[in-house]
């Protein structure tokens, strides 16, 4: 449904809602009588995006529905933990070299759901498909930290060639271009799972169906209706079966205000989002029930530095960021969900992202600073700034906008019109490199520095603002080859300070989670990859909504 | 008779085609791709994309290539769903519009004909008027405050149906989207059947059936039901094609895998094979109601059948 009937729409339930609830109840979170042992019924219905599964072919799916329900479906050399860290999967253990680049994994006793035991060729199958280019997956080049991953992707060598080899039926031996500190995490992901070959042979694309689908993870595929409903069901073969407790999950793809909906009608117990802007009408009326935390990805405003009036002109590029209030923006607009930023990496374990002195100046001192390098930018209240900025359209986008174009106003007098388009049309222009100011904000694919830095590297793909700095592609190349974690930390926090200093983009805070989840599913913890696998949850005994 | 359908059938043959060669044309006017992502895609994996799906091609092959598919009654594969085609999609989404579709046409009519008959027959007192003012809330409030005010009372408040989700063959599934379908339409059947039976009712054969002394009860029913019907019926065909392919809104609020859904999601996500599709499905449905309308007029008006 297009942004502004959906908005529309959440506030037509909310009013509704509003003004049918029993006088008193608004405050308190709905009663719901927790007992002390399981629910009888373990049947979870999870909320997927209302875009729903495009495709659960492992190689070629890219969506976070698809995600999500891959994530029950199958299981790669890792899983990951409640808490969302890589723990050993199909590989029982494994042992890496002294350099970082070979890794041999040792294969447990696993099934398919047909019965028949997991391989490590069935890896190297799998592998060898996504890299493919004849598979033309979105995701070939996620796979690129594995030796000739890239030079096969693009036809330049045999997928043969891959650095996955079965050395025997339960050994797996990865080699790597070079150290690759996030890999037990990239192990987890769905085009890193293995595949079974004869059905994919014998069904070509369809094998995905509910009726030729094999695959190796705790639940078994039940039904699928294209774009519409998933239902998964236990799968008793999976190897680690006695400490899955669900019996049934079942996906259902819809939008925001659909989904809280359905929370509080009650057939829905774990919804994929809410509406940040009804986050604390929600708070008062569920409680605990509505949870948020740190998410892998950040809400940042590109700049095309290659092209006027930013190009050679870091005062104007600084004066912008430095007029930028992030804390009013994160708790007025974004309804303090998310937190500020003013570095492009989210907080990660073992990480320090470096901050810019000015991070730490008091509102009065940083908009003075602002103000001074607008003026050296040749910039004043007679001659101000006069620049657009492009977003793709969404309501929560649109209230961010406008905040940020209005700071630009009040603290410089700047004029920055802004346009919001649809998400392909800006996508479309962005990639020209057409646009000067626009909406860049990136969910990471594993947990890592790296996967953010690389926006700015010169050459890279989607380096949409033209960023380009020898020093900082010689510093992300150093941290490619480090093998020790601290000095690559050290050498990626350099690579970011750089980009700081060089006002590449102007980061604006970081995103968050948001799910509604009733109390007595249990066995999640939230995490920052936002992965919560249906395997490790359960239903407490419960009465009442 | 059987010469003025195939006449129409043939006619319909061009129409469609320019149907077809618009939203082909027009969708690949619009700008941005079907694969394109904030994903980093190496040349060789996008020519590999496109080379399956045919888009590495002149325009006018593919365009050529389509309407042979077409010919065929092939509306190719889908470019969002892997491994669907158009048809699968079309033929999985297809019931759950004609469930509801249908259901809520039949309680529109039911309802909103009777609505109709009765304030016609009362013209000018409140029986005519209070019906009337709320068809007329019933026109002017849209479904998508309609459809979510529906669940607030009968799923969130009462708990007596579920909120949305589709089960084939439930009916508990299937009442509260039909009937927030049903009201905007059942709305509109009570103005216009009110206002042709209250014409039907002031023409001579009326007044001269009323003169030879038939009772109320059959002049309505038996003499001025079958003119009261003629602006309806042609009111009814396209709207019957428009419930078939599906209500987006419906389908969004309750969560149903119908094909309005996949027609929006198609179009944002640049699917040219399903949004033409739909497209051409939508064009021959209206085609095919119109002819049926126009059979009706035949069967219910003499002077139509004559001309036919």
């Amino acid at each position: 449904m297009v942004p502004a009937l959906r908005a529309l729409l959440a506030v037509t339930v909310l009013a509704g809602l509003g003004a049918c609830a029993p006088a008193g109840r608004g405050a308190a979170a709905p009663a719901i009588t927790l007992g002390a042992g399981l629910a009888v019924t373990q049947q979870l219905t999870r909320a997927v995006d209302a875009g729903g599964v495009r495709t659960l072919d492992p190689s070629l799916s890219t969506d976070v529905p698809a995600e999500r329900v891959l994530d029950d479906l199958f299981e790669g050399l890792t899983r990951l933990d409640e808490r969302g860290e890589p723990v050993p999967g199909v590989a029982e253990r494994w042992e890496q070299s002294a350099d970082g680049r070979l890794w041999t994994f040792h294969l447990r006793e696993a099934r398919w759901s047909n019965g028949l035991p997991v391989k490590a060729a069935d890896f190297v199958y799998a592998w060898r498909r996504t890299v493919d280019p004849a598979t033309a997956s979105d995701y070939a080049q996620a796979l690129s930290p594995v030796l000739n991953a890239i030079a096969i992707s693009e036809g330049r060598m045999s997928p043969a060639t891959l650095g996955i080899e079965a050395p025997d039926d339960r050994t797996v031996r990865v080699r790597l271009n070079a150290p690759t500190p996030y890999l037990l995490s990239l192990l987890t992901k769905a085009y890193a799972v293995p595949q079974y070959a004869p059905a994919i042979r014998a069904h070509g694309e369809s094998w995905v169906r509910p009726e030729y689908l094999v695959n190796n993870g705790a639940f078994l595929l039940r039904e699928h209706v294209i774009g519409g409903r998933i239902t998964l069901v236990r799968n008793p073969g999976y190897w680690d079966a006695k400490d899955v407790r669900l019996t049934q999950v079942t996906y259902l793809p819809l939008d925001r205000a659909a989904q809280t909906d359905r929370f509080f009608a009650g057939d829905l117990a774990f919804t994929d989002s809410f509406s940040a802007e009804q986050t604390a009408w929600l708070r008062q009326r569920l409680g605990d029930q509505v949870v948020s935390g740190p998410y892998l990805g950040n809400f940042v405003i590109g700049i095309n530095v290659a092209r006027p009036p930013f190009a050679g002109n870091r005062p104007l590029r600084l004066a912008l960021t430095l007029a930028v209030d992030r804390e009013p923006l994160v708790r007025y607009v974004r309804q303090g969900l998310y937190l500020p930023a003013y570095t492009p990496t989210p907080p990660l374990p073992g990480y320090r992202a470096p901050l810019p002195q000015w991070a730490g100046l008091s509102d009065i001192e940083r908009h003075a600073l602002a103000q001074h390098y607008y003026a050296a930018a040749g910039y004043s209240a007679r001659h101000p700034l006069h620049v657009e900025m492009h977003y793709p359209t969404d309501s929560d986008n649109r209230r961010t906008y406008e905040a940020v174009a209005a700071m630009w106003r009040a603290n410089l007098g700047a004029e920055v019109s802004t346009y919001n388009e649809e998400f392909r049309v800006e996508l479309n222009e962005r990639h020209l490199k057409k646009l000067s100011l626009f909406h860049y904000a990136w969910i990471g694919d594993y947990p890592d520095p790296y996967t953010f830095l690389q926006l700015f590297q010169t050459g890279f793909g989607y380096n949409d603002g033209g960023y380009s700095n020898p020093r900082y592609d010689a510093l992300l190349d150093a941290a490619g080859n480090e093998a020790d974690a601290a000095r690559r930390y050290a050498e990626l926090a350099q690579a970011e300070s750089l980009l700081n200093a060089d006002v590449a983009c102007i980061p604006l805070y970081y995103y968050a989670t948001r799910h509604l989840i009733k109390s007595y599913v249990r066995g999640w913890s939230g995490n920052i990859q936002d992965r919560n696998l249906s395997q490790y949850m359960y239903l407490q005994e419960h009465q009442g909504q | 008779m059987l010469r003025f359908v195939l006449r129409r059938l043939l006619s319909a043959l061009p129409t469609l085609l320019v149907i077809a060669t618009l939203a082909f044309v027009l969708l690949h006017l619009t700008p941005g791709g079907p694969f394109d992502s904030d994903r980093v895609l190496v040349p060789q994996i996008q020519h590999s994309i496109e080379a399956r799906f045919h888009l590495d091609e002149p325009l006018w092959r593919q365009y050529l290539r389509y309407l042979g598919d077409l010919a065929h009654g092939d509306l190719g594969p889908s470019f969002q769903y892997r491994n669907t085609s158009v048809n699968e999609l079309i033929a999985q989404g297809m019931p759950v519009d004609l469930a509801i579709g249908g259901t809520a046409m039949l309680l529109a009519l039911l309802l909103g004909g009777s609505i109709g008959l009765l304030a016609a027959t009362r013209a000018g007192s409140w029986r005519d008027r209070l019906p009337m003012s709320l068809a007329m809330l019933g026109i002017s409030v849209p479904l998508f405050v309609t459809a979510p005010l529906l669940i607030l009372v009968f799923a969130i408040q009462l708990q007596w149906l579920p909120a949305g989700d589709w089960v084939s063959g439930s009916w508990r599934h299937l009442l509260l989207p039909s009937v927030a379908l049903a009201l905007p339409f059942t709305a509109y059947i009570a103005r216009i059947v009110r206002s042709a039976a209250i014409e039907a009712l002031a023409s001579p054969f009326i007044r001269a059936a009323r003169a030879k002394g038939l009772p109320a009860r059959s002049i309505v029913l038996r003499h001025a039901l079958k003119p009261t019907l003629m602006p309806l019926v042609s009111f009814l065909g396209p709207a019957l094609a428009g419930v078939l392919t599906g209500s987006i809104v419906i389908e969004q609020v309750f969560g149903l895998p119908g094909i309005g859904r996949y027609f929006v999601t198609g179009a944002l996500n640049r699917d040219y094979t399903l949004v033409t599709g739909i497209t051409v499905l939508y064009g021959a449905l209206i085609i095919a109601m119109n002819l049926l309308v126009d059979l009706c007029y035949g069967w219910l008006d003499p002077r139509v059948r004559a001309r036919q």
